[in-house]
């Protein structure tokens, strides 16, 4: 369906712009949990965050997504100031958040529903998301019969369907195996090939930070602040067999020491 | 054998229970105006069937109409309070002050107003099956997940696809308990309404008449009967309840996977 429109899209569309400048947040009179964030994302990129827990990644992406308002500075999405449910911006959530009434099928096609897509047009594209994340045969089950991984595929594939051009993910693949976190990695940028979406994506991983982002942005905690950017010089499309090159290892290495480097004693 | 146990230790129970009666009654010379035996509640209770099968449908009217406008008109109110606080400020307090209000004292109120008979037994069965249905369900509406929530912003959802898709499903699970208890208390509240409020029709009202009615005659067995029949009346009401449960939730919700999950 929307296979034609991608060509279109990677050159007038890669995703929207993001920026955000001096950005402060604190909830109520608690201390403040990020500080002086100034970050800008070119349309289509893919920027990483990885940093210690409780440093404020989530809520940067809640800020971001228009769901929480920042307390200072100002944040800045495709050129208008971030609005909770903004046409084209989508969050996965850290936990799969699976309406658990409805089956997997209906839990993908929601987002469509809600956005009044014709029916016919909604199946087709919630059995091609199913089989992009590997479920095409789980589309009857309720979330309680998928095991957690299962339910965090449905979750990615509910948040593709509807074609998104900033996508904000926390930790999606945290709860996954490898294997299935490193294919659905590949799955992801290739998606991306075709219908490109500008990307936040939060994670605990080094090696899926490498593989999928331009930049990386370490954080150090207490208050939130971008302790080292890293730019990641490897061209689109990246196949698998990157992770097995000297350089792709050589990041790595500089992140990890840049990651322990803030991590708290 | 896990069958088997399920049907014979009720069942032994109840022959205990039939015994002990039965072997008070022998030791203590009970008689049987007094204490009759469950024979002869069975005697009594076939040789009224007339009367009973009449009185339990003027009662089963009653707790139905009662409980039906009750669940109804609790859902609706739950569903306007449960979206806005001003109005749950507003409507709460009073609620909860009809709430204590005894019906006993509010039944003579509803005689007054509304007559003695139907419309007054129904005003009682109202009255005591409202509480628990708008308590349940107003705290189903307001638990909705955050993340769920958030999810529904995110997709742009309007307020009216937020209630359908989100806000009902998820407060299906308490309305149905509220329902359930409300369940338990139609037939109580028919009864004690067509006790306070009956009318009869050639010596035949309400099983709450006939129960004064048969006191008044001395017949006791027969009375004993009025109590087997309003038991009755309540298992079909929560069977009723259950079965909706059932029919409702059963492929989703933790009180029915819970043990399929293993
Ligand atoms: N709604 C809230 N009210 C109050 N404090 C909050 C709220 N949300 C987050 N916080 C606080 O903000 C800080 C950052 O939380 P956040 O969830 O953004 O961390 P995180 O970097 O995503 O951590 P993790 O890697 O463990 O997911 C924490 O100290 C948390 O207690
Ligand atoms: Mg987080």
């Amino acid at each position: 369906m929307r296979g034609k429109e991608g060509f279109n899209n990677l050159i007038m569309d890669p995703g929207l712009h993001v920026r955000l400048a001096g950005v402060g947040k604190r909830f109520g009179a608690g201390p403040g949990v990020i500080e002086e964030f100034s970050l800008a994302a070119a349309p289509g990129e893919f920027v990483s965050l990885i940093g210690p827990s409780g440093c404020g990644k989530s809520t940067l992406l809640r800020l971001i997504a228009g769901l929480t308002p920042p307390s200072a500075g100002e944040i800045s999405v495709g050129g208008a100031a971030p609005l909770a449910g903004r046409e084209g911006v989508f969050l996965i959530f850290q936990d799969a958040n699976l309406l658990p009434w409805r089956r997997v099928a209906a839990n993908v096609e929601l987002p469509l529903m809600l956005r009044g897509d014709p029916a016919g047009a909604r199946h087709e594209r919630v059995r091609a998301m199913l089989d992009l994340v590997g479920l095409p045969h789980a589309a009857g089950h309720y979330p309680w019969q998928l095991s957690g991984g299962m339910r965090m595929r449905v979750s990615i594939a509910r948040a593709l369907s509807v074609a998104p051009r900033l996508l904000l993910l926390d930790e999606p693949f945290g709860a996954l195996d490898e294997m299935t976190r490193d294919r659905l990695n590949e799955d992801l940028l290739a998606i991306r090939e075709r219908d490109p979406f500008t990307a936040f994506f939060v994670t605990h991983s080094v090696m899926e930070a490498v593989f999928l982002s331009n930049r990386i942005i370490v954080l150090s905690a207490n208050p939130g602040r971008i302790a080292r950017e890293i730019a990641v010089p490897f061209s689109y499309p990246r196949r698998p067999e990157l992770r097995e090159t000297p350089e792709f290892l050589a990041l790595i290495a500089e992140t990890s020491h840049a990651l322990r480097s803030v991590l708290p004693r | 054998m896990k069958r088997a146990t399920r049907w014979l230790f009720p069942l032994g129970t109840g022959i205990l229970l039939l015994a002990v009666w039965y072997g008070a009654k022998r030791l203590w010379q009970i008689p049987s105006f007094v204490l009759p035996t469950p024979g002869e509640i069975l005697a009594a209770a076939w040789q009224e069937r007339r009367t009973l099968v009449a009185s339990v449908l003027i009662t089963g009217r009653g707790a139905l109409l009662g409980f039906v406008a009750a669940v109804g008109v609790g859902f609706l109110l739950s569903l306007v309070m449960a979206f806005s606080l001003r109005l749950k400020q507003s409507f709460y307090p009073y609620i909860l002050m009809l709430q204590m209000t005894p019906v006993v004292i509010l039944a003579p109120i509803f005689v007054l107003w509304l007559g003695q008979g139907l419309p007054a037994i129904v005003a009682v069965t109202f009255m005591i099956c409202f509480f628990p249905v708008v308590a349940n369900t107003t705290m189903g509406f307001l638990s909705a997940d955050r993340g769920w929530a958030e999810l529904f912003v995110v997709c742009r959802a309007t307020r009216w696809q937020e209630i359908r898709y989100l806000r009902i499903p998820a407060a299906m699970p308490y309305f149905l308990t509220g329902m359930k208890i409300a369940g338990t208390l139609a037939p109580i509240g028919a009864i004690t309404g067509d006790f306070l409020a009956g009318t009869q029709e050639n010596g035949v009202g309400g099983i709450g008449f006939m129960t004064i009615a048969y006191f008044s005659q001395l017949k006791i067995p027969a009375l004993f009967a009025t109590g087997v029949t309003a038991c009755l009346l309540g298992f079909l009401f929560v069977g009723g309840v259950s079965l909706l449960h059932w029919v409702l939730l059963r492929r989703w919700h933790d009180s029915f996977i819970g043990s399929r999950r293993n």
